[in-house]
């Protein structure tokens, strides 16, 4: 598109040419310029300048040379005005007779310069701020120029005024410019009507000019109109047309063509008609394209006919961006279909690299045909020089100053394109445009398009010469085709990378290329029996089978191909070896694929499993393989196998050698047929073994070193997957086909020791549990042994739990491990000095001595619990079988034994009040909310304390000591705790069993929270008679303690204790004494009332009201028979202090009093005894 | 002058001729292409078969772009090439046909009349017990009886 005229690429914009009056013009051209519809201005600064011109020279009466004048078209733009505005100043037009004179002759001159154009006049006046206007000498001056009085304007340059002169003035030139041009199309329009024309050339001619006319006054439509019957016009004067030698002519019809159908476009594309500027460039191409011409020149309709596509190309890129979505177009109709990338610039530049190269292919035919031609050139093409008309070519004459055109014949015109054809490099070309299409459809994510295009690409830089590049864009393409399985194309691109890396020396390209295409999928069935395929050859399984040889020949060193002859570089030999990898992506797998299954996905450490490989090729033709190396993770089981044919195995044997060498009676791989091999394959190490690669040695310089598959996850060959071949399985056993791995878990040797946890029950709180751990050896010796030991809680987590918080507890594990005791008589010092011994609260690691076969090692572990709570204790042994492998495989044994931890005793407390004395305590009557949940006892009375320890446990335990231990934090005793031997001797508990013990208290504080303090037990497992449990426990005393609760002393304001005899007899009467002892400064109003009994008659008061005075006592006295015999209620008494508004009674209990039928016979003083012993004990 | 009929005959039967068919599958690999020029043209032909999958995935992933074809198996014009006219039909089990043709106005009857009895031979090829869907057809019969279509092309309107 650049390269044309610049006039015809941008739509015409009007011109005007100013006159006189040179200060003013700046002003008024930048505002023409920016108007809307902008008007270029020619700025003359006097008069004498335009009649030059305008000037018209004598139009030639003969009929016209050519279409389209080279120059017409700029001349309009540039040089024609369609409007001369005359600017005078008011000072001249008003002046003396001498200045209006000077003004009459000038607009005469100017009237007489324009007349023959038919040039629009328009008058300026430029007027000053304080100028008087006279209309008489305006009106005089108007009359003078015969121009309409809306074209006489006054400008005044003043700023308040310039932008109204501006505004007016642009209108008046707008409308003055497109009657200038809507006249002048008018005048020519005419004579296309009357056909009024002496040659048939001139047609094209005149509605050329009227359509640039109506695109000088934007009238697009007649524009299209008319440049469309220019198009058609000159499409018919093809046949007829004889002004010119035939060749000139017809190149001449079409290069005004292409300029016709390149405004047609550009009006189309303006206009947002993209479905009909396609349709257009579409007949334009079909109506040009079989106008070849001479065949020495054809190369020059291929060059116009790929400019042609470049152009409407660049056209649609540049408007596509002005243009809706293509997406939303609607298809073509059924006609005409419209195809989609009919709408994407991409194509266009696709077919224009199409024809440049059909160019250049003409043009090197031409060029070997005219030999004659270029060797008898006089020289006559270098003065040939476009003529004065569009399209056509004259050779230039110079004769001093004067230059003349004369017309040249066809043969020299031929002469003339052809030197000029050979000056460009087409290949550059070709090359950019289809990158720029390639950029498009990649773009467009349209990507076989694209490729075709980097396939094109590639394509020019081989013939170029330039391999790097070739190779890249080939080596895209190749994906592709690879992926989408095309294998002819994939072939054809191939060939083109194998010639490549030959040309390049790249011998491993090469050898991988040409495998790569040997075992191409191609068969006799669907080859392409072409000549014009590219450097690869057809394809066919005969040049398959050519390459195959051919590449195997040169690694093998024997002979050196034919083909590869000439290039040096490419030999394999001994310093130059050759190594290709081959993985799972490759497309060298179907060159060779290896498959590697082990029988058994777990093998023993030491003892031999089978495995299979098996390798298959798709070569044509079968090949040998000298040696297979097998590469396992584990180096210690790689191993080789031989070709028996080419290396008998003893005199490989002789040779020095790491890994285990086998021999295969063939190694021969036939095209899809799988090679089996079976081997043993023994493992010392346990983990994973896994077979890496397996590297055929092929000749002596050759190896493929090809990744392992597992046969179940393995994948098709990519482009053989669709072909239609025998398939079979990789091992003969079709399960393992489809089960088999390449890794396969080696398991470690099984323990020969035994190791044995020797708990018995369970552990109880607070002792030093021993757990005896013993480790016997069966059948390994145990060198470099470590015992790990691990505490974990049988629901998961840990043993610590932060969220509780532990008043009592210091530690924070609620089960530690204390310390492992190794065998009696073992020597601590020796023992820190060699051993690793690890001690964590639930960790610990300790190593084992050394460990003959058959001899045992034994050691406790302490574990102590804190709180209740089972426990999983895991023990793992690790050690090696042999003493002379520092990092040999270690062996291990794992135990596991969940131990329940549980509380050894639960102890309880209650309190009690001395038998037959009640307290009145405010605080039981009147319960305060805060201080309910403690015991309330009374201040100076002597309280029981009961504790009782019950052996929960499954054990028997033996107590040892009870005794509460007073918390001594107060400077002042607040309480005396009278308590009994602490030793508690041989009090045995069996399980289930209560043991209490009694305590006094006597609180000596008034306190709302009294600390009693706490209960310590001391006891031991009780061993007696059973010796087992001595086994596990060391005879130590384990002491539980126990948190008293906090109890609430106050003072009791009235005591009553009632008196009664500890027994009575039936009809016998005997005094029941109630006394009400006032502990207060005050004086105790007590009111009381009996109730009455049926075991019982009585005498004295039934209710009364009574005055206890301060610090005294009041005693009620009844004297009691009872009436029936056996443990009988006394008649209770109710008591009411009106002070403190409190009624309390005695407990039941308190009145109760056995009533015996008789006197019992038995002596006073034992019962007095009994008594006493009951009142402490009893419950 | 019954020889110049003749003549003009294969005229328009060379004329209208069909270059090439193929089937495609559905990663987009060739599962039969066939090209009945004796042109040296094949490859040219590959190349045509194969960028003109690119118009059949555009139609098939923009399906309101070509609203009138939605629901229909013909695909019709897919690649305007000078010399080609490339149609496409699309079986519901996502098989591709592609025809690519020399036959510059050729009418859509007749393509997808060529194309409904090619899908039958297809369907008949596939149906082969021996054949494993997804591989290449190498059936002797079907080729023969895509040849006997492709003679049989635009018979009905040249004659």
């Amino acid at each position: 598109m650049e390269e044309y005229p610049e006039e015809l690429r941008s739509p015409p914009v009007a011109l005007v040419a100013l006159v006189g009056c040179p200060e003013q013009h700046g002003a008024i051209t930048t505002h023409l310029l920016s108007q809307q519809h902008p008007i270029n201005t020619l700025a003359l600064p006097d008069f004498s300048k335009l009649s030059h011109l305008l000037h018209r020279p004598p139009s030639p009466s003969s009929s016209p040379a050519g279409f389209l004048k080279r120059d017409w078209l700029v001349k309009h733009r540039t040089k024609i005005p369609a409007v001369v505005a005359a600017l005078f100043s008011w000072d001249h037009v008003s002046g003396d007779p001498a200045q209006w004179v000077q003004v009459c002759s000038d607009l005469d001159d100017l009237k007489a310069a324009i007349r023959p154009r038919n040039t629009k006049l328009l008058l300026l006046v430029v007027v000053g701020q304080s100028d008087d206007i006279s209309e008489d000498r305006l009106l005089a001056l108007r009359k003078r120029a015969e121009v309409d009085s809306k074209y006489l304007l006054l400008f005044n340059p003043d700023s308040s005024q310039l932008n109204n002169s501006l505004q007016r003035l642009s209108a008046s030139f707008a409308e003055l410019e497109t009657t200038f041009y809507r006249e002048e199309g008018r005048r020519i329009k005419a004579r296309i009507e009357k056909k009024n024309f002496p040659s048939p050339d001139l047609q094209v001619r005149y509605c050329f000019k009227v359509a640039v006319y109506a695109e000088f006054r934007r009238d697009w439509a007649e524009a299209l109109r008319f440049y469309e019957d220019a198009y058609h016009a000159l499409r018919e004067m093809v046949a007829t047309s004889t002004r010119l030698p035939p060749i000139q002519r017809l190149f001449e019809i079409k290069i005004v063509a292409e300029h016709l159908h390149f405004k047609i476009c550009t009006l189309l594309l303006h206009g947002g008609k993209l479905r009909e500027a396609i349709t257009w460039f579409r007949q334009h191409v079909v109506s040009y394209k079989s106008l070849v011409g001479d065949p020495n020149v054809i190369f020059l309709h291929w060059e116009w006919l790929s400019r042609q596509f470049l152009v409407f190309a660049e056209l649609l890129d540049s408007s596509s961006a002005t243009l809706p979505s293509t997406s939303s177009l609607p298809l073509g109709t059924a006609d005409q279909p419209l195809t989609e990338w009919e709408f994407h610039p991409a194509y266009y530049y696709q077919s224009a690299a199409k024809y440049l190269k059909e160019k250049r292919s003409a043009l090197e035919l031409t060029v070997s045909n005219s030999k004659t031609f270029s060797e008898n050139d006089d020289g006559s093409a270098e003065s040939v020089v476009p003529s004065v008309y569009i399209g056509q070519f004259a050779r230039l004459l110079e004769q001093g100053d004067d230059s003349a055109m004369q017309s040249i014949t066809d043969d020299e015109y031929t002469r003339y394109a052809i030197a000029e054809g050979k000056r460009f490099q087409d290949s550059f070309e070709i090359i950019a445009l289809l990158k720029k299409s390639n950029e498009i459809y990649s773009n467009l994510k349209v990507q076989r398009m694209g490729s075709l295009c980097a396939f094109q690409i590639a394509r020019e830089y081989f013939s170029l010469g330039d391999f790097n590049n070739a190779k890249q864009q080939f080596d895209g393409v190749a994906n592709l085709y690879r992926q989408e399985g095309w294998v002819t194309l994939l072939w054809e691109v191939l060939g083109y990378l194998r010639e490549c890396s030959r040309k390049q020396g790249a011998v491993k390209e090469f050898v991988e290329f040409s495998l790569e295409m040997a075992a191409l999928p191609v068969s006799n069935v669907d080859s392409i029996q072409s000549t014009k395929c590219g450097p690869g050859g057809p394809a066919s399984l005969e040049q398959r089978e050519m390459i195959h040889r051919e590449i195997f020949a040169l690694i093998s060193g024997e002979a050196r191909p034919i083909s590869i002859n000439g290039v040096d570089d490419l030999k394999v030999t001994g310093d130059n070896t050759l190594h290709l990898e081959i993985d799972l992506v490759s497309p060298l797998r179907s060159v060779l694929l290896a498959s590697v299954a082990f029988h058994e996905q777990i093998i023993k450490s030491g003892v031999s499993s089978l495995i299979t490989l098996s390798l298959l090729s798709q070569l044509p033709l079968s090949i040998e393989i000298d040696q297979l190396e097998v590469q396992f993770n584990q180096s210690q089981c790689n191993f080789i196998i031989m070709n028996a044919q080419k290396h008998p195995l003893e005199a490989v044997q002789s040779e020095q050698h790491d890994h285990r060498m086998e021999s295969a009676p063939s190694l021969a791989l036939t095209t899809n047929k799988w090679l089996r091999l079976t081997y043993d394959i023994k493992s010392e190490q346990s983990g994973k073994l896994e077979c890496i690669s397996i590297i055929a040695k092929m000749g002596p310089h050759f190896t493929i070193c090809c990744r392992a598959e597992s046969p179940a996850s393995m994948d098709d060959l990519p482009l053989w997957k669709f072909e239609d071949r025998v398939e079979s399985f990789p091992t003969k056993d079709p399960a393992l086909s489809f089960s088999g791995q390449k890794a396969a878990q080696v398991e470690e040797p099984d323990p020969q020791v035994d190791v044995t946890l020797g708990a018995s029950g369970p552990a109880l709180v607070g002792e030093r549990f021993l757990l005896p751990v013993t480790i016997a050896s069966r059948d390994h010796a145990i060198y470099a042994g470590e015992m790990k030991i691990n505490l974990v809680d049988v629901r998961g987590g840990g043993l610590f739990s932060p969220r509780e918080s532990e008043p009592f507890s210091l530690d924070t594990h609620h089960v530690e491990l204390l310390g492992i005791v190794g065998p009696e008589g073992e020597d601590e010092s020796q023992r820190a000095s060699d051993k690793i011994m690890k001690i964590q609260q639930s960790f610990g690691l300790v190593s084992v001595p050394f460990l003959n076969i058959g001899e045992s090692w034994s050691c406790k572990l302490e574990i102590m619990w804190h709180r209740p709570k089972p426990i999983m204790l895991f023990v793992s042994l690790g050690y090696s079988p042999n003493s002379n492998e520092s990092n040999a495989q270690k062996v291990n044994i794992h135990k596991t034994l969940q131990i329940e931890g549980k509380n050894a005793v639960l102890i309880s407390q209650h309190f009690m009040l001395p038998f037959c004395r009640v307290s009145l305590l405010l605080s039981k009557i009147k319960p305060v909310p805060d201080s309910n949940q403690f015991s309330s006892l009374p201040m100076h009375e002597s309280t029981v304390l009961v504790v009782s320890a019950k052996n929960c446990s499954e054990v028997t335990l033996q107590l040892l000591s009870m005794a509460i231990e007073v918390d001594d934090g107060g400077t002042e005793k607040s309480c005396s705790i009278q308590q009994g031997d602490e030793d508690l001797g041989t009090a045995v508990l069996v399980p289930g069993e209560d043991f209490k013990k009694v305590f006094t208290v006597i609180p000596q504080l008034d306190s709302s929270k009294l600390r009693l303090g706490m209960v310590n037990l001391k006891w031991k497992r009780h061993c007696g008679i059973d010796d087992r449990s001595g086994l596990t426990v060391t005879g130590s005393e384990v002491v539980t303690k126990h948190e008293l609760p906090d109890v609430h002393v106050e003072l009791s304001p009235i005591v009553v204790t009632l008196e009664c005899p500890p027994y009575a007899i039936l009809g016998e009467p005997f005094m029941h004494h109630v006394k009400i002892r006032n502990q207060t400064e005050l004086l105790q109003e007590v009111k009381f009332s009996l109730a009455d009994s049926q075991s019982f008659v009585l005498s004295g008061s039934h209710s009364d009201t009574v005055f206890v005075l301060p610090k005294s006592e009041h005693v009620l006295n009844y004297k009691v028979v009872p009436l029936s015999s056996g443990l009988q209620q006394l008649p209770r008494i109710s008591l009411t202090s009106v002070r403190y508004s409190a009624r309390f009674q005695p407990s039941i209990a308190a009145s109760n009093v056995f009533v015996f039928p008789s006197k019992p016979h038995c002596k006073m003083t034992g019962i007095t005894d009994k008594r006493l012993e009951e009142s402490t004990v009893a419950d | 002058m019954f020889l110049s009929e003749i003549t003009a005959g294969a005229k328009i039967r060379e004329e209208e001729m069909i270059v090439c068919v193929a089937v495609v599958g559905h990663q987009n690999n060739p599962l039969y292409i066939q090209s009945f020029t004796d042109a040296d043209d094949a490859l040219k032909l590959h190349h045509i078969v194969h960028c003109s999958l690119d118009v059949v995935d555009e139609r098939v992933n923009n399906p309101k772009k070509s609203g009138p074809t939605l629901n229909e198996t013909f695909l019709g014009l897919l690649y305007p090439t000078e010399n080609y006219k490339v149609y496409g039909y699309l079986t519901n089990t996502k098989v591709k046909f592609i025809l690519v043709t020399t036959d510059l106005d050729v009418r859509d009857g007749d393509v997808r009349n060529f194309f409904r009895r090619f899908h039958a031979a297809y369907v008949d090829a596939v149906s082969n017990p021996f054949h494993v869907p997804g591989k290449k057809i190498t059936s002797r019969t079907f080729a023969d009886r895509v040849s006997t279509i492709v003679q049989s092309f635009g018979l009905s309107s040249a004659v």
